[in-house]
């Protein structure tokens, strides 16, 4: 499915059914107005934000589990598997939108931002997008621009850090196997 | 054929708040600003949802201003599977909305499946409508009953969770446990359906419908549940789908949107079943939306049982041994399964690079999973789509004009479990 | 007290407990042997030396101890399936859940704790008037369960002091009830509430 007309169109992606609109982040909100009137995507079903610090670092390679076997490497690797493509920035927002029709689309709006880049609010064009932008400034960070109440959703309010970046430790605390251990 | 449904108005226009959509505010134009009671109706009360805190601003007892604070079960799910291999992972996911837990989990391995591109044998998929179908009933009984206490049908509760332990102890005949059941695997079901169970579901087959029966007679034409749930909650079809509600939300509000009927995962196009659809936007049209859904759902089962009975002796995993254990007779024979088996134990198997969103029709609505993979043994990112988290929002919307007293009815007809809202 | 006439004395245990009116079904077991639980429990009660005025009141509190209403998560579906007709709790008295603590005398603590709902739970725990006890239900109660992460408090036991703990996850009804069982014959062997047993609280 070929999306032209959406403003700020950088790059459109099709992989495993899906359609991935990656859109400048200045100019997401002409584009998600584009989006849902024009195109007819009433429904923000997600917003996903994921942050890729540290991606491609591990080298992959072993067991590859493709009905295709290990055959997904550039000529000449030996079958050795390559490392992920490096990303644009360090974090994605994804907006998961559907057409509620009888024959429904499905489209992923994506922007890419570094830390510290705020991305503008979606709150005047689908109003459900108020909690789950909260919720990524909440657990990445990512500061919205132009959300009326961006608080902390989950965590505590006085709460320090992001805690889903890839910097942010998990957290809990080292398993006892007996009495002699601290 | 129109999706949504405008013979009915609910009300004209949009009553969602503004300037922040989930936040009624108090009009000082209409109440004494002042003099209003602010009122925690905090994260333990009497009402069974859960840790839902809700800070009301009531004028006598209209409610005037509300508001939803949410995170007191957050249990930081989506950083936790982050750090487990793909199939431990998969644990974790009936946690999340812990009254469909099955559906979870389902979502996560249909996503995992997706981007393995992996093919399931029918068996498996049958067999996995079956169970959602039957957490779909388990979840409606658990909502009737819970949300029935709470208006004061306190018998309900018994009757159905009378239903619900018959429900339970399906799962336990098939899985060994009651709740959180973890018998989806990457690639089928984690083992073959044991002997017994088709005869024991049948007979729950032919019990179901008389039981849904005996609620509605109970509840339906009933002066007191009708006073106390038509009238109240409204929410209209645009703005529904603009809060982004799914599920029996939506159909009670005159929007005809199904997954299984729409975008049809599993073995959904092959089955007979009805969606049923209200226009009338209130409480009472999400009880007859939930109702009906579950003589729907004993009507897919049935079906669903039909036609595994006629597959005894398929398998009920896929074949692929890069991802899936192969049977354990075959260890002793074959050194490339022996070498399968310990590198998928103690490896984990690894999902190549790719990012997918996979969506289903939970008891509560459009549950999603977006899963982003490096090509590695762990998930790079897991995120839920949260229904709850969604229908929470609407909360504001709906409580217009309500009372205290409908507050209850309205909360419960959202029907948010508090695991799914804060993952 | 007597044992009861109705049971066939053949079948009844001869152990003190017995002997003092307990009707667990273990007693129904002759050829089980005392487990440890019981073995404790009988040391203890002969240690103790309840009066008859105390084993009264024991007896009272056991028989109808009220549970705070504190569902957070799974377990509270759990919970709620004990008090349905199959599991049913009524017989022991608890089916009156209340929701004011003020009137409660049991915390069944079920679910997950994160960080933020501890401090309601802690404040809960205080407005329970003594004698209180707490069951922390489930493995995320007992022990943060599978989730040793940021989010959740690592055991209920670090704000409130638990008197029995009750593994699974979630527990079967039948599980939670022997854990309530297992305190009523706690307290009427006279094991005084947690927060006296740990030194913290009163």
């Amino acid at each position: 499915m070929a999306y032209e007309g959406v403003p700020g169109l950088v790059e459109t992606r099709e992989a495993l059914g899906e359609t991935t609109l990656v859109v400048d982040p200045a100019r997401l909100v002409e584009a998600a107005t584009h989006l849902r009137d024009e195109e007819g995507f009433t429904f923000l079903a997600d917003i996903s934000p994921t942050d890729y610090l540290g991606w491609g670092q591990h080298g992959v390679a072993g067991y590859i589990g493709t009905p295709g076997g290990r055959d997904i490497n550039q000529p000449g690797s030996q079958g050795f598997a390559k490392r992920p493509d490096p990303k644009p920035k360090r974090f994605s927002v994804s907006y998961h939108l559907l057409a509620l029709e009888v024959r429904p689309r499905r489209v992923r709006l994506q922007v890419w931002v570094d830390d510290g880049e705020p991305v503008p609010s979606v709150v005047s064009i689908w109003p459900t997008a108020d909690w789950h932008e909260r919720e990524a400034w909440d657990m990445m960070g990512i500061r919205i621009e132009g959300h009326p109440n961006l608080r902390r959703i989950l965590m505590d309010d006085d709460w320090e850090g992001h805690p889903l970046r890839k910097d942010y430790p998990i957290g809990g605390e080292p398993v006892r196997f007996s009495e002699e251990e601290a | 054929m129109s999706i949504v449904e405008r013979r009915h108005v609910v009300y004209e226009g949009s009553r969602i708040p503004s300037p922040i959509p989930t936040v009624l505010q108090p009009n000082p134009d209409e109440v004494p600003v002042d003099d209003l009671m602010r009122i925690n109706f905090g994260p333990n009360h009497p009402s069974t949802h859960g840790v839902l805190r809700l800070i009301v601003d009531l004028n006598g007892e209209q409610v005037v201003g509300i508001s939803a604070v949410i995170g007191y079960l957050h249990t930081g799910f989506e950083k936790t599977m982050e750090q487990k291999t793909w199939w431990k992972a998969i644990t974790y996911s009936p946690r999340i909305d812990y009254l469909s837990f099955q559906n979870n989990e389902l979502v996560f391995v249909l996503a995992t499946e997706k981007l393995l591109e992996l093919e399931i044998p029918r068996k498996a998929t049958w067999m996995r409508m079956c169970l959602a179908e039957l957490n779909r009933i388990h979840s409606h009984l658990v909502w009737l009953g819970t949300g029935a206490l709470e208006l004061g049908a306190i018998s309900l509760f018994w009757y159905a969770f009378r239903e619900r332990d018959l429900v339970l102890d399906l799962f336990e005949l098939v899985t060994g446990y009651r709740m959180h059941t973890r018998y989806f695997q990457v690639g089928g079901l984690a083992e073959e359906i044991p002997p017994g169970f088709y005869a024991e579901a049948w007979k729950f087959v032919e019990r179901m419908p008389k039981a849904v029966d005996e609620y509605e007679a109970i509840l339906t034409d009933n002066t007191i549940w009708r006073e106390r749930t038509e009238g109240i909650g409204l929410l209209s079809a645009d703005d529904a789908i603009a809060l982004g509600q799914s599920g029996p939300m939506l159909r009670a509000s005159g929007v005809d949107w199904d997954i299984r009927r729409n975008e049809p995962y599993l073995a959904y196009d092959q089955v007979d079943f009805d969606v049923p659809v209200y226009p009338e936007g209130d409480v009472f049209a999400r009880y007859k939306v939930h109702m009906d859904e579950m003589r729907q759902s004993v009507r897919i089962v049935a079906q669903c049982l039909e036609r595994l009975e006629g597959m005894q002796g398929e398998p009920w995993i896929a074949d692929d041994r890069k991802v899936v254990l192969p049977p354990r007779e075959e260890l002793h024979t074959s050194m490339e399964s022996l070498i399968h088996h310990f590198k998928i134990v103690t490896e984990g198997f690894r999902v190549p690079e790719g990012e997918v969103y996979q969506a289903i029709e939970s008891p509560r609505g459009e549950s999603g999973c977006y899963l982003v993979s490096d090509g590695g043994q762990k998930p790079w990112r897991v995120k839920f789509r949260a229904p709850s988290f969604a229908a929470l929002e609407a909360t504001a919307t709906c409580m217009r004009d309500a009372a205290v007293a409908d507050m209850i009815a309205i909360a419960a007809s959202l029907d948010p479990v508090m695991g799914d809202v804060d993952r | 007290m007597a044992v009861d006439k109705s049971i066939d004395p053949k079948r009844v245990s001869k152990r003190p407990l017995a002997q003092a009116g307990l009707k667990s079904e273990r007693l129904l077991w002759p050829t089980k042997g005392p487990g440890k639980f019981e073995q404790e429990i009988e040391n203890l009660e002969e240690a103790i030396g309840l009066t008859t005025l105390q084993k009264a009141i024991a007896w009272a509190q056991t028989n109808s101890t009220w549970p705070a209403t504190f569902g957070l998560a799974c377990c509270a579906i759990e919970m709620m399936s004990i008090v349905s007709s199959r599991y049913d709790i009524a017989r022991f008295g608890m089916e009156r859940f209340s929701s004011s603590p003020r009137q409660a005398d049991l915390m069944i603590v079920s679910g997950r704790v994160s960080h933020k709902m501890s401090a309601p739970l802690r404040q809960i725990y205080d407005q329970m008037l003594e004698p209180k006890w707490v069951i922390a239900m489930g493995a995320c109660a007992s022990s943060a369960g599978m989730f040793n992460n940021y989010a959740v408090l690592q055991g209920v036991d670090k704000i409130v002091p638990v008197d029995v703990y009750v593994p699974g996850c979630p527990p079967r009804p039948e599980a939670l009830m022997e854990g309530i069982v297992r305190l009523h014959e706690a307290v009427n062997a006279g094991v005084p509430p947690a927060y006296r047993l740990r030194g913290v609280g009163e």
